[in-house]
């Protein structure tokens, strides 16, 4: 059974009543019980929603997601599709100046050391070779896209967002770049410890590559 | 209290926040890392999935489910982190879904339902039966009372912004909400 106050109860649960309804209906609720109890059940209602459990897929998506976005499960070798224009064309040609200097790069460190490599392939006695104190190349490396994404900048190719991103984004791996080396210097011997500096000095590489790639594929 | 990331060093006071390591994730992601978007996708799917299984149905929950990350890969350079990644994804879900919704053709009418549809929703089970799980009863609802109550209830989103996104008014909203609260406390456990 319902009276005229019925349908108004989820707006007063909700407070979005003007106050002098809400004292009337509240004198009215101190004197029926079946809309007492009404409300009571909409409040279990409500609360029960707000307690859903978010589930995943019984299957995991992810391998068919990365097959039609282009990109291999595991690898950071995306495909992405560019349209170029005339001008973007010639600013590919910096980009690939640019790539090659990070490719010379990750070559380099190949030969040296585990750092350019890909963590499935690290070993850990390579891992405990890792010069995680100084790395000249990568220095070299870190300065050549940062003059880049400069670069990009200065010349409005990539919008002063996009640069407000990339910088608390290269802040946030430089704070972890230095954790891991202080942490190394407690426990120098740690395989995990070198493995996660090379992996987090991988991804600033990363990132710079791909914000020196945006800066120059946008006109 | 700041939420940090597993593994981070103690010894440092600053630590890594979840929402910068993602911050991070987001910016390699927009530049075309994969493996970042990866991990983006592993901290959202059971949501934006929820989502979706609870707007639409279960049976096409993870085709949208899909549909939806590649909206956001092929999005991602719009983004601008004014919002958290994850208020920016979930609105993207939800218009996915809802455009999801009217290619299928099955919108019109879905906010006309009347009041005795709602009332044909099976009631509590009696005692000696199981109790039927509150989300299949949230799956019973007509389609417009069950958008408006997972977009309100679950979701967290106001009226207005749920007038907005299903182009009717407020107050068909609230009226929609109301009826799908009403239908569903039958099915609580007493």
């Amino acid at each position: 059974m319902k009276d005229q106050w019925t349908e108004r109860l989820s707006d007063y649960l909700d407070e979005e009543m003007a106050t002098p309804e809400r004292e009337a209906l509240e004198a009215h609720l101190a004197a029926c019980v079946e809309c007492s109890t009404t409300l009571l059940e909409l409040r279990r209602v409500v609360g029960r929603a707000r307690a859903l459990d978010d589930q995943p897929p019984a299957t995991d998506l992810w391998p068919t997601i990365a097959r039609r976005i282009g990109v291999e499960t595991g690898r950071r070798r995306p495909v992405r599709r560019f349209t170029v224009s005339v001008p973007q064309l010639l600013a590919a040609s910096i980009a690939v100046i640019i790539a090659s200097g990070g490719t010379v790069w990750l070559a380099m460190s190949r030969r040296a050391g585990p750092l350019g490599q890909q963590p499935a392939a690290t070993s850990t006695a390579a891992v405990a070779r890792v010069s995680w104190t100084s790395d000249t190349r990568y220095d070299a490396a870190i300065v050549q896209l940062q003059s880049a994404l400069e670069d990009g900048r200065k010349s409005g190719r990539l919008d002063s967002t996009t640069v407000r991103v990339v910088e608390h984004s290269l802040a946030i791996i430089d704070t972890a770049i230095a954790q891991a080396r202080r942490a190394l210097v407690l426990d120098p011997g740690s395989s995990y410890l070198n493995r996660h500096l090379a992996e987090t000095m991988q991804r600033k590489i990363q990132l710079l590559r791909g914000a020196a790639a945006l800066a120059t594929a946008r006109t | 209290m700041r939420d940090t990331t597993p593994g981070a060093a103690q010894a440092s006071g600053d630590t890594i926040t979840t929402a910068e390591a993602e911050a991070v994730d987001v910016a390699l992601a927009a530049s075309g890392d994969g493996r970042a978007f990866e991990r983006l996708y592993r901290s959202h799917v059971a949501r934006v999935h929820s989502l979706a299984r609870r707007m639409i149905s279960e049976d096409i929950a993870d085709d949208v489910t899909q549909d939806i990350f590649i909206r956001a890969w092929q999005k991602l350079a719009s983004f601008r982190g004014e919002a958290a990644f994850g208020t920016w994804l979930h609105r993207l879900a939800v218009n996915v879904i809802l455009a999801r919704r009217t290619s299928v053709g099955t919108e019109r009418g879905r906010f006309a339902t009347p009041e005795h549809t709602l009332e044909t929703i099976p009631g509590r089970p009696a005692e000696t039966e199981l109790s039927m799980d509150f989300e299949d009863a949230v799956s019973s609802l007509p389609d417009g009372a069950r958008e408006v109550f997972v977009l309100h209830d679950v979701a967290g989103y106001k009226h207005q912004e749920i007038a907005v996104m299903l182009g009717i008014v407020p107050g068909t909203s609230k009226s929609q909400l109301h009826h799908a609260r009403m239908a569903l406390r039958r099915h609580l456990e007493r």
